[in-house]
């Protein structure tokens, strides 16, 4: 990935997107990470991203996603030792959201690749844990997207 | 766990986040259980034949997290 082109913004989003999954005892980065690192940045807030609205709605569709197949998964006691000493990896959803993002910053032609167009870039999916959640906290992404 | 007879939803976009979900759980059982095993005495071969997979998996997925939180002390 060409990460020399990344500015100290989008680079702050992959760096913050780690920390979010490690904070979460999540065993891998994901792009609900980027999502959530995202929504807590004043730029992003100030066009209607709310990361507590997000959180929620990703705890809700998880939720959901259990209760679909019949699985009520709160009674679970929480594990005393998260996932955290490793380097956290980037699974599929997050190095697909990076990728899209370079093919946003190129259709752009902007030579620099930005936290906006990372934002983009997770925005793009329109499958998986992203869209659902952003459904469920009633999020205009087609808006939000406009605006970016 | 379960709350009711496991069916497949019908929407298949349900149906996959399902999967996922459900792989999620599948990890933080496997953490909370393999922590509780440790904590009763297991050794890794245990564990390992256990949960089926080998040893050397078992200590390089969960060794280091269980030695930090201080459940684990020597390297066993």
């Amino acid at each position: 990935m060409a990460f020399e082109r990344f500015t100290r913004d989008a680079r702050a989003a992959v760096v913050g997107a780690r920390e979010q999954a490690r904070a979460q005892g999540h065993h891998d980065v994901e792009a609900e990470h980027l999502l959530l690192f995202l929504a807590g940045r004043a730029e992003f807030q100030a066009l209607g991203l709310d990361r507590d609205r997000l959180a929620d709605a990703l705890a809700t569709e998880e939720e959901r996603s259990l209760a679909a197949v019949g699985v009520a998964a709160g009674e679970l006691e929480p594990s005393i030792a998260p996932r955290a000493p490793r380097k956290l990896q980037f699974a599929t959803s997050a190095k697909l959201s990076l990728q899209r993002a370079m093919k946003v910053a190129a259709a752009r032609g902007d030579r620099r690749l930005t936290a906006g167009h990372v934002l983009l870039g997770v925005l793009a999916a329109e499958r998986g844990r992203v869209p659902r959640a952003l459904q469920l906290a009633q999020i205009d992404v087609e808006d939000l997207r406009a605006r970016i | 766990m379960f709350t009711a007879p496991p069916t497949l939803p019908d929407d298949p976009a349900d149906a996959l986040a399902a999967v996922g979900a459900l792989r999620r759980l599948a990890d933080r059982v496997e953490d909370s259980a393999v922590e509780r095993a440790v904590l009763h005495g297991w050794t890794w071969s245990e564990v390992a034949e256990a949960l089926g997979v080998t040893r050397q998996a078992v200590h390089k997925k969960h060794a280091r997290r269980l030695q930090a939180a201080g459940v684990l002390r020597g390297g066993r």
